[in-house]
């Protein structure tokens, strides 16, 4: 774990590489008051995705998604939201990944085509070049979703586009720029927007493998109500079973996320909640290999 | 001149759609899916019951459309006997998250098609959200920033509604939607395990367990949705159709029409479901027949042969190809071009008489817009269809939470033979949705997922034939000629999916 002291100093570490001092202006400015000129703007872009994060994030109860995107910052530009398209929906983009329409965060939904550029195309230009554009102009970056994050399942075993997340594309090309990012397939609505109110409010949260240890910090199986069960003994056998998933394949014991606190969807259930096994859709490595399947149901004759 | 409309927003994912105009008029056009994955290669060699996970990722708008889909068609490959209460559970999941559909893409995705948003500046009354929305926009408009009032403004230029209050009161729904979406994935959820991407559904049923407390907050979450379906929803598409009359007869696609057919209503393979399936082609429904379906890639971008049934299916990505203009498939039926989706679903159920509701409610608002059932065929057809989708689902939903055992089963035992095929076919909120799998040695041998916006913005055929979007767009007359939104309208009006299409 990480101690405060540690933490600040990659705090200030990180804000340095924003080229500003402390915090981001507009950022400064909104601790005050919430100033429609100072509220940080979002540039939302999707690669290889499926929507069900941007989906998820307009599940979001307190603040609302709309208040989100009003109040704390906003969403100068969203494929699902914006109402303008074609040439004026790319001139907007251009102007701002050119630094000429102020200071902004980039936030990116799916993963890169590394090797098949051709495989993500917005007004006739590669995902991969806005992102490469953007790293001289933006703020920090936030990968939201396993496919950002880790390129997810378009980056699974025997894929054909090459697919990989921003950190690691980035990483390949040198730049250095802050990438926070927030796993989940899909990201819990809260992990994302909680993470942008705390960059607007305070600055960069404190991270644990570039993902904020506000929510990524403990395994799902320590946090699980049902780890009395595990500790007793008292084991699903089949799908549908009550009592502790773990002999059915469940993946809690192996990734990080606050969802048996949080729960989703207004608090309404989760996946172990209603008998169903952690798929570890919070891990790096989700989904990743053909031969670890999500399931370990009853021994099979081969 | 040819123009690109893409990026083509307030959808899901990555679209262009080149049109060619003369004479003010759109003479041609081209839908252009612009996203690859590739799922069916990643799907090859995994464990058969990692589908309905891994599938549930092509498209995180509609998920569970896909993890029912792929559900049936595990258990058509296995054999199982679902129990009543895992498809009972099912529906009431697959149900919940088409409504939330049919309101997220009528007020995110359409309204602004048609809604001034500007008209808010008038707003005198004392409504918080509205009030609030006005000061913020003043504010916005008032700041020195680049973009004023993103991403409402800007906006394309258009024709939009000139009735302050009609506009002041489709903005004050626009916010109450996003609420009310909301509760219609909570109940969702409740038996999904969450939203999106459920992890409680299987083939065989569900992992929940049937709880009378679940019911009952289900219940509730429906009983809000289908009053806002009622007192917001309809009134706001007759609001619209009653203001912008002549979308009833622009739009129309060129070819029939397909419905796999919605909600079985038993746990019978071919059993009878609330929406009827068939194929609408010049006023007669036939049986759907899945060996007539086949998918053409002469202008997509594949390398693999075209032409090929679902069982034969093959993905050999050639981004570079000739002639190819789109990763989108041309899925044809019997060589012909089909439109799916809520029109479909309305249209080919309305040709069989089957839901008395939906013959009723098509009845009425023909005779109230003094039009055809013929005229579903349009942007003003896709959206009241959607609303008549609505009402009779959640009608259905209620009753169907009613029949719930409660702590009966709710999961067959799942055995995953060595070797099998199965077919599942359902319906997404946008259309015709197909899934198919084989299984060698206990792994996936090959899956292939037609999809509904896979028949809607397919490209031409080797034929020649234009897609059921591309058809519906020819012959518009547009009055901008770079914003088009006109055209856009029509887009809009078949929700198109590109990560469900291409995937």
């Amino acid at each position: 774990m990480m101690d405060r002291r540690t933490f600040l100093k990659l705090a200030a570490a990180l804000c340095a590489s924003f080229g500003v001092n402390g915090m981001p202006g507009p950022v400064a400015a909104a601790l005050k008051k919430i100033d429609p000129a100072a509220v940080p703007k979002l540039i939302y872009l999707q690669g290889l995705s499926c929507t069900g994060c941007s989906i998820s994030l307009l599940q979001a109860d307190s603040p609302s998604p709309l208040s989100m995107i009003t109040d704390y910052s906003q969403l100068a530009f969203h494929a699902d939201l914006s109402a303008v398209s074609g040439k004026k929906a790319l001139g907007l983009i251009d102007r701002y990944i050119a630094g000429e329409a102020g200071e902004y965060f980039l936030a990116v939904e799916g993963a890169i085509p590394e090797l098949m550029p051709e495989a993500c195309i917005i007004g006739h230009k590669p995902f991969g070049q806005y992102l490469e554009e953007a790293a001289k102009t933006m703020t920090g970056a936030v990968a939201i979703g396993a496919c950002a994050c880790d390129g997810g399942i378009p980056a699974a075993e025997g894929n054909l586009t090459g697919a990989v997340g921003l950190r690691e594309f980035y990483g390949k090309r040198g730049i250095n720029k802050l990438v926070v990012n927030i796993r989940g397939c899909s990201v819990h609505p809260d992990w994302v927007w909680h993470t942008i109110i705390h960059l607007v409010k305070i600055g960069v949260p404190e991270l644990i493998n570039d993902a904020p240890a506000l929510f990524f910090k403990r395994k799902v199986h320590e946090l699980c109500p049902r780890y009395h069960d595990f500790q007793q003994e008292i084991f699903a056998e089949k799908l549908g079973d009550q009592g502790c998933l773990f002999k059915l394949g469940c993946l809690g014991p192996d990734t990080f996320a606050d969802c048996p606190t949080r729960w989703w969807n207004s608090g309404q259930t989760w996946c172990v909640d209603s008998n169903a096994p952690c798929i570890g859709c919070a891990s790096p490595g989700f989904a990743r290999k053909k031969n670890f399947p999500f399931y370990r149901l009853a021994e099979r004759d081969k | 001149m040819k123009v690109d409309l893409g990026p083509v927003t307030r959808i899901e994912g990555h679209l262009n759609v080149k049109t060619t105009i003369e004479n003010d008029q759109i003479v041609d056009a081209q839908c252009m899916g612009e996203m690859f994955r590739g799922f069916e290669v990643i799907l090859r060699g995994r464990d058969p019951l990692d589908a309905q996970q891994i599938t549930q990722r092509i498209c995180g708008v509609c998920p569970y459309a896909h993890a029912i889909a792929s559900s049936y068609a595990q258990e058509n490959a296995y054999g199982l006997q679902v129990p009543a209460n895992g498809r009972i559970m099912h529906n009431l999941i697959q149900g919940a998250n088409h409504l939330y559909d049919y309101l997220l893409h009528f007020y995110q995705l359409s309204a602004l098609d048609f809604v001034d948003v500007t008209a808010i500046l008038k707003y005198t009354g004392k409504d918080a959200d509205l009030r609030k929305i006005k000061e913020w926009v003043q504010a916005e408009l008032a700041s020195q920033k680049a973009f004023p009032g993103a991403p409402f403004l800007p906006r394309l230029n258009g024709d939009y509604l000139m009735d302050d209050e009609l506009n002041i009161g489709a903005l004050k729904h626009y916010v109450e939607a996003m609420e009310v979406q909301k509760k219609a994935n909570r109940a969702a959820a409740i038996f999904g395990g969450k939203f999106p991407h459920s992890t409680a559904i299987f083939p065989g049923g569900c992992t929940q367990a049937a709880r009378m407390d679940l019911i009952a907050s289900y219940q509730s979450f429906i009983s809000e949705t289908k009053e806002f379906i009622h007192s917001r929803y309809i009134p706001d598409i007759v609001a619209v159709a009653e203001n912008f009359p002549e979308y009833w007869q622009i739009g129309a696609s060129k070819g029939g029409f397909l419905s796999y057919g919605l909600l079985p209503l038993s746990a019978e393979r071919n059993g009878s479901r609330v929406l009827a399936p068939g194929v609408l082609q010049g006023g007669k429904v036939k049986p759907v027949d899945f060996g007539l379906i086949t998918q053409d890639v002469g202008h997509a971008k594949y390398s693999s042969p075209s032409g090929l049934k679902i069982a034969e299916s093959s993905l050999t990505p050639d981004p570079g190809k000739k002639g190819a203009y789109t990763w989108t498939k041309a899925p044809r039926y019997d060589g012909r071009v089909m439109e799916v989706g809520p029109a479909a679903r309305i249209l080919v159920d309305y040709h069989l008489g089957g839901n008395k509701t939906v013959k009723s409610l098509v009845d009425t608002y023909a005779a109230m817009f003094g039009i055809t059932a013929d005229n579903l065929n349009s942007v003003l057809g896709r959206h009241l269809c959607r609303a008549v989708n609505a009402v009779v689902i959640a009608d259905f939903l209620l009753e169907e939470s009613e029949r719930i055992d409660p702590g009966g089963k709710t999961m067959a035992d799942i055995v995953v033979p060595a070797t099998a095929e199965g077919y599942g076919v359902t319906e997404a909120s946008r259309g015709a949705l197909l899934h198919y799998i084989r299984i060698a040695d206990y792994k996936i041998a090959a899956y292939e997922c037609v999809v509904p916006t896979t028949w809607n913005a397919s490209p031409r055929d080797d034929k020649g034939q234009p897609g059921a979007m591309e058809s519906a767009l020819v012959g518009t007359k547009v009055a901008d000629l770079q914003d088009q939104i006109e055209a856009v309208r029509i887009i809009h009006s078949f929700d198109p999916c590109i990560a469900c299409s291409v995937h």
